[in-house]
């Protein structure tokens, strides 16, 4: 029993496209909600984001990144099957009218719930913002990826300037608190970045709900993997959350706490390249 | 009575000597052979009423099957198959309990031998009939015997977990001829069986031919789904007659004190699940990182802290256990106790920890207790109170697991708002265990907070006969 890889495309330099066959998961997810996968038999389970649930399908993006998302790229095919696909796990987001809505990105897992939670606030009559950040133009997604077509303003920026504006969501954002155009913020990515996220709107009182992400195991609230402190409270980021209010979570302990197995991923990650070189996959 | 047969001493059990085994995941305990089994079973005195069997929270008839084992010594195949048969009228998982429960708590408190020797070894004989069936094919044959041929014709009902209330409820409905589906939200089937205890406890090949079993009894499992997310209760009141939940005791209890989302402090559920359920002890061979210094605290005092400890012991670190009373207070089962002595884990008693401390890293690296004195006043179930004494005591820790306790998660009871829970998250059901919500049963830990393994699995058998009994009634022309 597995679930089918539909459709898969490289994004850019370091992300790529992944759909497969999962219909459980389709006819419940909602915007905020996450799936976590693994890939075979000796996998991990990686909670991933969801770009978009439909016809029985998930679409995903993903960063190659260590040993899961780098044989997700190398040895997943269109046609192949994953082992297992849980969802959708953690709480939506409430969609409602709230005015001027704002979603920054600036790493894969955001860019995906960009579309879907823009797409659900305008259909209840918010305005939109959308604000896709990349590093360079080699990490930029093809437009079609994005939140364009639902956003009524859409802005793409670069660090380096090669692609949209030069800068970061935070610098456009801070125009556009100015120019009093933000009644809420919804954002992930970094979560460095989601730290100065929180500074920046904490001083105007501006709601601002971020994906939290923990490493995590089961997803469900089981293991307790994912904990963050949450107003002083120990929350599950994958129960309680993912999307959380940024100015309740200690950011610096958030950060730690990601970085839990460092050392194990790099080990694993090198191991896993010299395997690939040696079969000359790459 | 005390004629010449009456043997004090247990027949022995071999285990696999402590230097190899905590290099390893192996089972510890190797099990009776026939011969040493029936010799154990001849020490049995026939009690009538047996003691036993009130010990036993299913009511194993126990000097039954232990008599059909030795009673037909000649013949091994025959005497395991009259002794499996009895067996499972009360319980479908034997290899099971007979490895996890707390004989000495149960069964075995009772026994008259006890009183002039050893209690007889009653977990190991019923684990031995299983082991010795499975091997020689005898529960294949058997299961036909249990099978009904008029399987999915009574009608449907969906099972939520797939941990032993949910497996147990799930054969029982199959073999009365239900079509049964299982519900389960990780990717393997067998709850705590599965990602908490241990190979060297349960090898998990035991617990893949007990889901084989309830396969061939025709009963289908969805993996990876989540009830009250990629299913509502609702909908699955709309396709099934009736609904079991056991969803067990997921989630974990943590300390709140300074330093608890320091790097390397693990509950015991993640550790355990990094370690069993996803191989982290084979990586890099298997992709699971787990991180383990060389000196593991394990906090807590129970099944979980000793599987926990003896687990972080087997990935190459020096353990202590931290408990905040004394040592009869520990609830684990003996064995578990004895085991990890055996293979060097050291035991601290009356410290409750009251901060982690950690380095520039955000490692863990100390935990200070407050040492705690016990009175002689006792709580509600039992234990002598223990009160703070304002001294201080830091222990060196690289690594620490916090095996405290778990409650109900509420996952189903946030989503199915008709559904009533008590303040401690445990789901409220009535004398059939049928929930606030007509067709919805619930059983093990989900009803209980944590109990056991035998507990779980009585429960799922009693809500089978309660659903059958509701279904037939339901049926009826009114
Ligand atoms: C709610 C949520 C949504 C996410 N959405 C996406 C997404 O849409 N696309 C995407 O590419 N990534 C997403 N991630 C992160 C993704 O899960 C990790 O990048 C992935 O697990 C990396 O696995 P790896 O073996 O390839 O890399 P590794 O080398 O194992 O890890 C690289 C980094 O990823 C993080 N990580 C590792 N394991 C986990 C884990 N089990 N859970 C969470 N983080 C982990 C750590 O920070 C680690 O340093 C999301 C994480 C969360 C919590
Ligand atoms: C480490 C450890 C060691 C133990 N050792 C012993 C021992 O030696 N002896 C003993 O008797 N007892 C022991 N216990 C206790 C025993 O394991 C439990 O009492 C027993 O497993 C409870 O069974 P259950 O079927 O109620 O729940 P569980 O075994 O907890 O199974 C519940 C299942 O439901 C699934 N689930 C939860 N929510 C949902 C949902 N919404 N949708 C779908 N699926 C869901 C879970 O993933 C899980 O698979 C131990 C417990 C632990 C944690
Ligand atoms: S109490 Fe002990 S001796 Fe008596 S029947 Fe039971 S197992 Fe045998
Ligand atoms: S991932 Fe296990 S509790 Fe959140």
């Amino acid at each position: 029993m597995g679930y089918k890889i539909t459709k898969k495309e490289n994004l850019s330099a370091i992300d790529f496209f992944m759909e497969v066959e999962a219909p459980h998961i389709a006819k419940s997810w909602k915007p905020g909600q996450f799936v976590v996968l693994i890939p075979d038999e000796k996998g991990e389970r990686v909670p991933m984001s969801v770009y978009y649930a439909k016809d029985g399908k998930i679409g995903m993006f993903i960063r190659r990144h260590g040993v899961t998302t780098l044989k997700l790229w190398h040895e997943f095919h269109v046609g192949d099957e994953i082992l297992s696909i849980t969802g959708p796990l953690g709480k939506p987001i409430e969609v409602k009218h709230y005015g001027n809505v704002v979603f920054a990105a600036d790493a894969v897992c955001a860019q995906a719930e960009a579309y879907a939670t823009l797409k659900a606030m305008k259909e209840a009559g918010n305005y939109t913002i959308a604000i896709h950040s990349f590093e360079n133009k080699a990490n930029t997604y093809p437009e079609e990826y994005l939140a364009k077509p639902v956003a009524d303003e859409f802005y793409i920026t670069t660090e380096d300037g090669s692609v949209g504006r030069k800068g970061h969501y935070l610098d456009i954002l801070k125009e556009l608190i100015e120019q009093d155009k933000v009644d809420i913020v919804f954002a992930g990515g970094k979560l460095g970045s989601l730290k100065k996220l929180a500074e920046l709107t904490r001083p105007y009182g501006i709601p601002t709900i971020v994906t939290v992400r923990q490493i995590m195991v089961d997803g469900t609230g089981m293991c307790g993997s994912c904990r963050v402190l949450y107003d002083g409270e120990i929350k599950f980021a994958c129960r309680d959350g993912p999307m959380m209010d940024a100015h309740k979570i200690d950011w610096d302990d958030a950060i730690k706490r990601n970085a839990r197995f460092a050392e194990q991923e790099k080990l694993a990650r090198e191991i896993y390249l010299a395997k690939l070189r040696e079969k000359g996959v790459i | 009575m005390a004629g010449p047969k009456l043997i004090k001493e247990r027949v022995p059990t071999p285990e696999v000597p402590v230097e190899e085994r905590i290099k390893s995941f192996v089972e510890v305990n190797l099990g009776y052979d026939f011969v040493s089994a029936v010799k154990e079973a001849e020490r049995c005195l026939q009690c009538n009423p047996a003691p036993c069997i009130q010990g036993c929270p299913v009511h194993i008839n126990i000097p039954g099957f232990i008599k059909a084992l030795r009673e037909n010594a000649e013949s091994p195949e025959e005497a395991v198959k009259n002794a499996l048969r009895i067996i499972w009228d009360d319980n479908t998982l034997p290899a099971i309990t007979g490895r996890v429960c707390p004989q000495e708590e149960q069964c075995e408190a009772p026994c008259v031998m006890g009183k002039a020797g050893e209690p007889i070894n009653i977990g190991k004989l019923e684990r031995f009939v299983a082991d010795y069936a499975r091997k020689h094919g005898i529960e294949k044959e058997l299961l036909k015997e249990f099978t009904s041929t008029e399987n999915g014709v009574k009608g449907k009902v969906a099972v939520v977990g797939s941990g032993p209330a949910g497996l147990t409820c799930a054969g029982e409905l199959a073999k009365m001829g239900y079509k049964v589906t299982i519900f389960e939200a990780l990717h393997k089937p067998g709850g705590v069986l599965v990602y908490g205890i241990p190979e060297f406890r349960l090898p998990k090949e035991i617990l893949d031919r007990e889901i084989a079993k309830l396969k061939e009894l025709g009963v289908e499992i969805k993996l990876d789904h989540i009830v009250g997310k990629t299913v509502t209760l609702e909908e699955l009141l709309e396709e099934y007659d009736a609904v079991f939940i056991g969803t067990g005791a997921g989630t974990p209890k943590l300390l709140n004190i300074p330093g608890i989302l320091l790097d390397r402090i693990y509950t015991a559920n993640e550790f355990l699940t990094r370690i069993n359920l996803m191989k982290a002890y084979k990586f890099p061979e298997y992709d699971e990182p787990i991180s383990i210094g060389k000196k593991t605290i394990v906090i807590g005092a129970g099944n979980t802290a000793m599987d926990a400890a003896r687990s972080a012991l087997r990935m190459g670190s020096e353990v202590t256990i931290a408990y905040r009373r004394g040592r009869e207070d520990m609830t684990a089962r003996i064995e578990e106790i004895k085991h990890a002595e055996e293979e060097g884990v050291k035991f601290e008693f009356f410290l409750n920890p009251v901060e982690f401390i950690g380095d520039e890293n955000g490692k863990v690296k100390a935990v200070k207790f407050e040492k705690m004195r016990p009175l002689e006043e006792r709580d509600a179930k039992g234990k002598r109170k223990i009160v703070g004494t304002g001294e201080y005591i830091t222990l060196e820790a690289d690594t620490v697991i916090i095996a405290i306790g778990l409650e109900p998660n509420k996952i189903i009871s946030e989503e199915a708002t008709g559904l009533k829970t008590n303040p401690d998250g445990t789901l409220v059901v009535d004398e059939n265990l049928m929930t606030s919500i007509p067709g919805v049963f619930a059983g093990g830990d989900a009803i209980r907070g944590e109990a056991t393994v035998i507990l779980a699995m009585g429960d799922g058998k009693k809500a089978a006969k309660a659903i059958d009994e509701y279904i037939q009634k339901k049926r009826l022309p009114a």
